[in-house]
């Protein structure tokens, strides 16, 4: 034994309180008893925000992204359609919680309905599929994103097609917890969602972080260098892909079951097209690929400029040019060409995205070793 | 002998419409070293690859410790007991020497005994424990030979398929693969071997096969194929070095 053999890897990890991460955590978890951010950007752009709220929905994107990271990012599948994964999940959370029918299990049903429809259809779309290289297996995600999205739209008497399917009722909490929270309960639909969506989050990356540093974890580093040799050690390519694409969707329907819950309704099918799978990819990939930091930096760069930053500077645009209803000078018209732009330059010059890990980057700096 | 551990017989491959393998019959006994040499395309890696279930093969049987493995996917063959280190040694360049190596245990999961054995091949391989924390790309050609062979090891293999572990390595660094490969045999570790440098692998072998253009020419006790006139003229070459 040398001296080396102490650490396991060569830099020791920081102490936990001395990680950002921890700070930016309680700060998100107090965050929804401070309202008076709202106000401050009220007061300056005059967009009335309710930043708990996109806040929500940033974070059920962030779950979102995080199940395409592990099929794209983890097991090296380059998926084009996980908005019909999100669909299933929001389209059988209307199914299993609105009026209509007579299932109503709601909320905490949905979400674990949800999770197992849309990982089913994982499976039954991976089996036959993740076997294809790199294109083909995008060309057909692509497809099916659309069938999913098509199908839903016309499929009237289940989705009632183009309405969407609503009221999906809030989170049922116990009366008694409901009494204990006191003020907050009176908003409590985005205050229950706002902490449902914050657990789900931090148990997601627990568990991806977990599994980074596993067997699961080098198995798919190994996957994705060397199919030929890790099979040689006994790991079988095609099931590894299949569990990661399946277990990506299920992940993926989980997010669907959040959205459609935060929002009480399914929306339209067409909430849930190309356009959205190619979003969540963009976060991906400018985040940095396979790097779960990355990806939740991706997702907050890149969602908060739409949900946050966008309207606000429109507002304060509008009013210094002193035309609001001009759709040129609204930002939100301008996103994808944004992302488009913001992928584009990610592309060239930083291939591995904002904050990428080690590993990722030693990948795509052929011959390096990891050290650049 | 007792029974065989390995056993191909009439063993017919093909690539879409070429036939690789024109009928190989091999057995391999448990404790021996068996080597396979022949020419650039004979099929020495093809037999391998069909033997580990990497490539399928179109009839024939291939019986490994008692089970027919012939159609047989190759991770649950490598749960029987049968371990690769393919040809051009693929460890993977973005793993350290560590994950290699655990990699190669990645069908067991008893960690002390991983650990155990990590240091097994370590003792063997020192220069590996040097370097444990490296990425396995920016290691030496001889030091990846090392990694793949020690990483074939981490499964506790009863019988260890090697192909061309002395290729493109230094005389030096051949001797101590071939002193390795001896260790792990007297250990217990049965071995077959796939080699173009056929004087270094007839000498640490028991038996070999000579492998023409698909189908077995010649197979013999090891001292009698480098004795032969015909293996001497077409794979040892003039002389002695």
């Amino acid at each position: 034994m040398t001296a080396t053999a102490t650490a396991r890897r060569p830099v020791a990890p920081k102490p936990l309180w001395k990680r950002f991460e921890l700070y930016l955590l309680l700060v998100l978890v107090i965050y929804p008893f401070f309202p008076f951010l709202d106000q401050a950007i009220s007061a300056i752009s005059g967009e009335q925000l309710r930043l708990d709220r996109q806040l929500v929905n940033i974070m059920i994107f962030a779950i979102l992204a995080l199940a395409l990271n592990l099929q794209v990012g983890y097991a090296g599948l380059l998926q084009l359609g996980i908005a019909a994964f999100f669909a299933i999940g929001a389209f059988t959370t209307g199914v299993v919680s609105v009026e209509k029918y007579p299932f109503q299990f709601g909320f905490w049903g949905s979400i674990i309905m949800a999770p197992i429809v849309a990982g089913v259809a994982g499976l039954l779309l991976g089996a036959p599929t993740v076997r294809l290289k790199g294109d083909y297996l995008a060309i057909v995600t692509l497809g099916f994103g659309e069938v999913v999205r098509v199908v839903t739209l016309n499929l009237d008497a289940i989705t009632d097609g183009p309405r969407g399917l609503s009221p999906i009722p809030s989170p049922w909490i116990p009366p008694d917890l409901a009494a204990g929270l006191g003020d907050v309960a009176k908003q409590s639909h985005f205050v229950t969602m706002y902490f449902v969506a914050l657990i789900v989050l931090i148990a997601l990356v627990a568990v991806f972080t977990l599994m980074e540093r596993s067997r699961a974890g080098r198995a798919f580093v190994a996957l994705r260098e060397d199919e030929l040799a890790s099979a040689c050690m006994g790991l079988n390519p095609a099931k590894t892909k299949l569990a990661a694409f399946a277990v990506g969707a299920a992940i993926a329907g989980f997010a669907g079951a959040l959205y459609a819950t935060n929002l009480q309704t399914t929306a339209e099918p067409n909430t849930y097209d190309f356009n959205y799978s190619i979003i969540v990819l963009c976060c991906v990939i400018i985040g940095g690929l396979g790097s779960l930091r990355g990806v939740l930096l991706g997702v907050g760069v890149l969602i908060t400029f739409d949900s946050v930053l966008s309207p606000v500077l429109t507002k304060l645009i509008q009013k210094g040019v002193g035309a609001s209803d001009n759709v040129f000078l609204s930002l939100t018209n301008w996103k994808l060409m944004i992302f488009g732009l913001a992928l584009i330059l990610t592309m060239r010059y930083k291939p591995e995205g904002l904050w990428p890990s080690a590993r990722v980057k030693a990948e795509l700096h052929e011959g390096t070793g990891g050290d650049k | 002998m007792s029974e065989p551990l390995l056993s191909l017989s009439a063993v017919h491959t093909s690539y879409g419409n070429i036939e690789a393998l024109h009928g190989i019959d091999l057995v391999v006994y448990p404790g021996e070293i068996v080597c396979l040499i022949g020419a650039n395309g004979a099929g020495k890696t093809t037999t391998l690859m069909s033997i580990s279930g990497c490539v399928k093969t179109r009839s024939g049987t291939i019986r490994f410790d008692g089970k027919d493995i012939t159609q047989m996917p190759s991770d649950r063959i490598v749960r029987l007991g049968l371990a690769q280190s393919p040809e051009g040694r693929k460890i993977f360049p973005r793993l350290t020497v560590l994950e290699n190596l655990e990699m190669g245990a990645f069908i067991r999961d008893d960690k002390a005994g991983i650990a155990a054995d990590i240091e097994r091949v370590i003792a063997l391989f020192p220069i590996l424990g040097e370097r444990r924390h490296q990425a396995g790309g920016t290691l030496s050609g001889g030091e990846q030979q090392m990694l793949a062979v020690g990483r074939a090891m981490m499964s506790r293999p009863k019988l260890l398929l090697l192909d061309e572990p002395s290729l493109g390595l230094a005389p030096l660094i051949v001797l101590k693969i071939f002193e390795v490969i001896k260790t792990l045999n007297a250990e217990g570790t049965t071995i077959l071997l796939v080699e173009q440098n056929a004087r270094m692998a007839l000498r640490h072998s028991h038996r070999g096969y000579v492998l023409e253009t698909g189908a077995i020419t010649m197979a013999d006790k090891a001292d009698v194929l480098l004795a032969d006139p015909r293996v001497q003229a077409a794979y040892l070459g003039e002389g002695d070095h």
